[in-house]
């Protein structure tokens, strides 16, 4: 079960605008929710803190269990379970392995890691997530805080934040 | 942080467009209806599709006897078509991964139609072999499956089972990267939609909001894909010429057949996505992104690999001379001046010779001319193929079994019904997606929209040819 | 500091090296156990052919790679051009090398060419050899000699020294127009596709030609991708060096980063050719063909496993991960192992065939003689590739001296500095 969340965000019209009020935020101690972009902006993550993604490392985990599934696979079907000499080589014929372990190989990495990456993310077919302005897949680079149990005081120096840092509109909502 | 640009680099983006203007120019043809060319088209590639189904059924009805191969010429036009279509499904994944890890930027402006070209180009090839093997209601044996035959396994050390696996491997992931790269643009299409148009594009985005981390993490897949994407894309046509190669055939077996097919698939496959593009630009309108810049690096790249392919044809016509081998040396007199020596020169002259032209700026710059070399270009290269596969079985060891071979009404009907179904997918791609990634150009208008390169780009250049660079927000 | 300053202890270093590669080569000249060691002295022309080739080689793709980046709008290079101007300059050493050899051909010095060799192509002759004869247009002393001299007087005088002119140039012509730069891009594009062609005929003759009988249509792509995976090393070994020295400021973690991924990516490349090559012949099976790679894995497993696991097997281990690829250590110790390993990798290709030739001219099949200097790099080996490093590095840093190290005409220069990975 999802609590409503209250959030207040502020639009900006630019990324380097963006990345500005993101350090004012970080000088100024505050904690920002969440922002949202129409495209990756750079220089975005070390500001937020946000660790270095670890696909990769799922991926070569992944791409090694493919490298050791169909060459193990194929060893087994030639050495033992059937053993056919085909061409005059060897039951083990490993450069004839190479081409099937390296599809698999990528293979397994690349469908591993666009599951995870899905997975991780909380993205899928029908997954409906809220959306706190249509135009952030467009033009406005938004920064949210989430407000729940905020007190005036608090609710007013965020919105001193925007309008100080150059936010073009400044909105609530509840998600 | 502004970008520091050379400006010596033309602008990818004209027009002076802003953030929103990207988005109403891309998404806008999907939120219309067509018009009468479209479905002038869709008509006309449906019609096309359903004589190339009519003609693959009749194939499968009555054997592939209705095609002219005969006991010395195996494989024709439908083994020729496959790698035809798989080296045309080769550019997307080339200008996306190979590019994307290369930065050339100019790869936004037509990277999404060339990704969607490319799987709808492996699907027309994935058919051939498919009906090639006669009976296709079996065609699941080619998978390794415990079965009640023994159990056999099917032949891991034959380069043909390798294609299946590089091919359907291939498929995979180019439909996943490509997808990957669309959601983002699926969510900016949804939120200006209403209604049940918002519902299916929003199960379409997947949920996308544009998180700060999903960017993160979503750059990173795409890097790593591009990384996975790059070998694989070599692996491919490699395995293809595995096909030939491997084999003890004069003019089949030579070593530089893996590089030079590769060479030889993103040659073509270029040719096709300017083709599609110089179309797709005008109708669309999409003329501020896909640039006569773009266009002009498209024409290097054809002019690179088409010289790579002409130093391989010289590589393979000198060596056969050098080997000493008489076979080997009649394997290539024949392919000059044997009986199929038209195709030959076909080949040479599409693939090697007019190419060159693109030497000349005004000619590399020039849309009317670059829309007929791409056409050119694509002909040469499927008499590459003819080339190689026919004219090769035609004069085989035993003069006894001479041959020659030309297509029956079906195969070459199969052959359009593959441009109908590659037409048909095209075409409704272009109504249902944005056909340039709309996130991916909106991350380089700072750097190379017409506002912020050239002479605008110049002070803040000098600026920062005495700066030091600032790495403290770069760490990734 | 952007001027280049040669030290003299640098000097004394590497004249040392080169002193010792001397004394080896020497050396190599009288203890040799080849067959016909006292006429031919085959130890010594493998070693002096080997070295040659292969530094020569690294001059020849360092300009090809400058003509490229250039063609391609490269950015991120002008960093480093001035690096790979100096190893382009360095085909004037690598033409007085070559020379050498073509003067050992007409001499009959040497017997590294058995289609070279007196009678083999004469009817009637003692030595005469069918295969070779019908080879004989293209292998013969005089297309040897127009080809080789021919073809890096090219490279050096119409490409190499022109292009170097006038990246000087620009340094002080200012940026206005950027015309100097716009000049180099036809120089540029006019090379790729006559490099492309001189180069392939270049390694039949000097290498392939070895083993007159054998052939493969892949073996000059194969070896310009090694010469190229060198030149990437050699690259980031001397700016990790001259870094040290605290020049080049302007090339950063994200450039040595850009490098590795190069360094790794043409690793895999040349791995992809080497597979290909090896399989298509190996799964053939066709005898003529067969007989390189069988000679060499049954015979020379010590080149022929060591060459698979420095090339490929260790730096894509090393160079994998994304942070080796940004820190000198990791870095420049995989440069350096890949370094020695494409020597090694020459040194695979060139000293087996020799002794094949040598051996089957005297009528003997079977095993070959295991011959010290041939079968894996000795001590004298390992110093002549010293003398020869030397020697390039001598070269280079003395053209270093001659311009700036922070080319700032270029009109890339800013785009460069600022470069992320």
């Amino acid at each position: 079960m999802k609590e409503a969340k209250e959030v207040l965000y502020g639009l900006y019209d630019d990324e380097t605008v963006l990345l500005d009020a993101v350090r004012q935020a970080n000088a100024d101690h505050l904690d920002i929710e969440e922002v949202y972009s129409p495209f990756p902006v750079h220089g975005l993550d070390p500001l937020l803190g946000l660790s270095e993604s670890r696909l990769h490392i799922a991926g070569f985990v992944y791409g090694a269990l493919g490298t050791l599934t169909a060459f193990l696979f194929m060893t087994w079907v030639f050495t033992r379970d059937w053993p056919i000499i085909f061409g005059g080589k060897p039951y083990f014929s490993a450069p004839a392995f190479i081409p099937i372990t390296f599809e698999l190989t990528v293979l397994f990495a690349s469908i591993g890691m666009v599951v995870s990456f899905y997975t991780v993310c909380g993205l899928g077919p029908g997954v409906t997530n809220p959306t706190l302005d249509d135009r952030i897949t467009d033009d406005k680079f938004c920064i949210a805080f989430e407000t729940n149990g905020y007190s005036n005081e608090e609710i007013s120096k965020l919105q001193s934040f925007f309008s100080k840092t150059g936010a073009s509109e400044v909105s609530s909502k509840v998600i | 942080m502004s970008a520091v640009v050379s400006p010596i680099r033309e602008p990818l983006i004209t027009g002076s467009k802003t953030y929103h203007q990207i988005t109403e120019d891309i998404v806008s043809p999907t939120e219309r209806v067509p018009n009468a060319s479209w479905v002038a088209g869709f008509i006309l590639s449906i019609a096309t599709l359903s004589f190339g189904l009519f003609c693959i059924g009749y194939t499968i009805w009555v054997g592939i006897g209705t095609w002219d191969l005969n006991r010395t010429i195996g494989w024709g036009w439908d083994i020729t078509n496959f790698v035809w279509w798989i080296g045309i499904g080769h550019a997307g994944t080339l200008i996306s991964a190979i590019l994307l890890l290369f930065r050339q930027k100019w790869r936004t402006g037509v990277n999404r139609a060339a990704e969607a070209m490319t799987i709808f180009a492996v699907m027309c090839a994935g058919l051939f072999p498919l009906i090639h093997m006669g009976r296709i209601w079996l065609a699941f044996f080619i998978f390794p499956y415990p079965n009640t035959r023994g159990p056999l396994w099917v032949n891991f050390n034959s380069p043909l089972l390798w294609d299946v696996f590089a091919i359907s491997t291939y498929f995979t992931v180019s439909l996943l990267f490509w997808y990957t790269g669309l959601v983002p643009d699926f969510a900016t299409v949804r939120d200006r939609a209403k209604g049940l148009r918002k519902n299916i594009y929003n199960f379409l985005s997947f949920g996308w909001t544009g998180k700060a981390k999903h960017w993160q993490r979503w750059e990173s897949l795409s890097l790593i894909l591009a990384g996975l994407a790059t070998p694989l894309v070599l692996s491919v046509h490699t395995i293809v010429s595995f096909d030939f190669a491997t084999s003890v055939i004069p003019g089949w077996h030579t070593t530089i057949f893996p590089p030079y097919f590769v060479a030889g698939a993103i040659f073509s496959g270029f040719a096709m996505v300017l083709t599609l593009m110089i179309i797709t630009r005008k109708i669309l309108k999409l003329e501020d992104y896909i640039t006569v810049n773009h266009i002009e690096s498209m024409n290097k790249v054809i002019l690179l690999t088409g010289t790579i392919v002409g130093t391989a044809y010289l590589t393979e016509l000198f060596i056969a001379w050098y080997s000493g081998y008489i076979y080997e040396q009649f394997a290539f007199y024949n392919r000059a001046l044997g009986v199929y020596w038209w195709s030959y020169f076909g080949m040479m002259a599409c693939n090697v010779l007019s190419p060159q032209i693109f030497w000349i700026k005004k000619y590399r710059r020039s849309i009317f001319i670059t829309f007929f070399m791409s056409i050119f270009v694509n002909i040469g290269m499927w008499f590459e193929r003819f080339v190689i596969i026919a004219t090769t079985l035609a004069r085989d060891y035993l003069p006894s079994s001479w041959s020659y071979y030309v297509p029956t009404w079906v195969e070459i009907g199969i052959y359009l019904g593959t441009f109908g179904l590659f037409m048909t997918l095209y075409l409704i791609f272009v109504r249902v997606a944005p056909v340039v990634a709309i996130a991916e150009v909106k991350s380089i208008l700072k750097t190379s929209g017409d506002q912020y390169a050239q002479e605008n780009a110049r002070s803040n250049y000098d600026k920062m040819l005495n700066e030091k660079p600032h790495h403290e927000e770069h760490a990734h | 500091m952007n001027q280049f300053t040669f030290e003299g202890r640098e000097k004394s270093v590497l004249i040392g090296g080169m002193i010792l590669g001397l004394v080896c080569l020497v050396l190599s000249f009288f203890i040799d156990g080849s067959p016909h060691a006292s006429e031919i002295h085959s130890r010594f022309w493998t070693n002096f052919l080997h070295n040659a080739v292969f530094f020569t080689g690294i001059a020849f793709v360092s300009l090809f790679a400058i003509c490229a980046a250039i063609s391609a709008y490269a950015g991120w290079y002008a960093v480093i051009k001035r690096i790979w101007e100096a190893y382009s300059l360095f085909l004037i050493v690598g033409l007085v090398m070559m020379t050498v050899i073509v003067i050992g051909v007409w001499g009959h010095f040497h017997h590294l060419y058995h289609w070279a060799g007196e009678g083999v192509t004469t009817v009637g002759s003692e030595t005469y050899d069918a295969v070779i004869a019908g080879k004989s247009g293209f292998l013969n002393p005089t297309f040897y000699t127009v080809a080789t001299i021919g073809f890096l007087s090219v490279f050096y005088f119409l490409f190499a020294v022109p292009i170097r002119r006038m990246s000087i140039s620009e340094d002080k012509a200012g940026t206005a127009d950027y015309a100097i730069h716009r000049k180099i891009k036809v120089y540029a594009a006019a090379f790729l596709p006559i490099a492309a062609f001189s180069s392939c005929a270049l390694i039949w003759l000097w290498m392939m030609s070895i083993e007159p009988h054998w052939y493969s249509t892949m073996y000059a792509w194969y070896t310009t991708a090694s010469w190229f995976v060198s030149a990437l090393a050699l690259t980031l070994l001397t700016i990790i060096y001259l870094k040290s020295r605290g020049f080049l400021v302007d090339v950063t973690d994200e450039h040595i980063h850009d490098l590795g991924k190069l360094l790794f990516a043409f690793s895999v490349f040349w791995t992809y050719l080497w597979f290909s090559q090896f399989m298509l012949i190996w799964y053939a099976n066709v005898g003529e063909e067969t007989t390189y790679f069988k000679t060499r894995r049954d015979e020379y497993p010590v080149l022929f496993f060591g060459n698979l696991i420095m090339n490929f097997g260790l730096p894509f281990l090393i160079l994998m991960r994304n942070d080796t690829k940004r820190k000198f250590g990791t870095v420049g110790f995989a440069a350096a192992l890949v370094l020695f390993g494409h020597w090694w990798d020459f040194f695979y290709m060139i000293k087996p065939g020799v002794i094949k030739e040598l051996s089957h001219a005297e009528g003997a099949h079977g095993a070959l003689p295991s011959v010290a200097g041939f079968d894996y790099p000795h001590l004298l080996e390992l110093g002549i590739f010293i003398g020869f490093l030397s020697l390039f590095f001598y070269f280079v840093f003395n053209q270093l001296t001659k311009a700036t190290l922070r080319p700032a005409g270029d009109p890339y220069y800013a785009e460069s500095i600022h470069h992320h990975s």
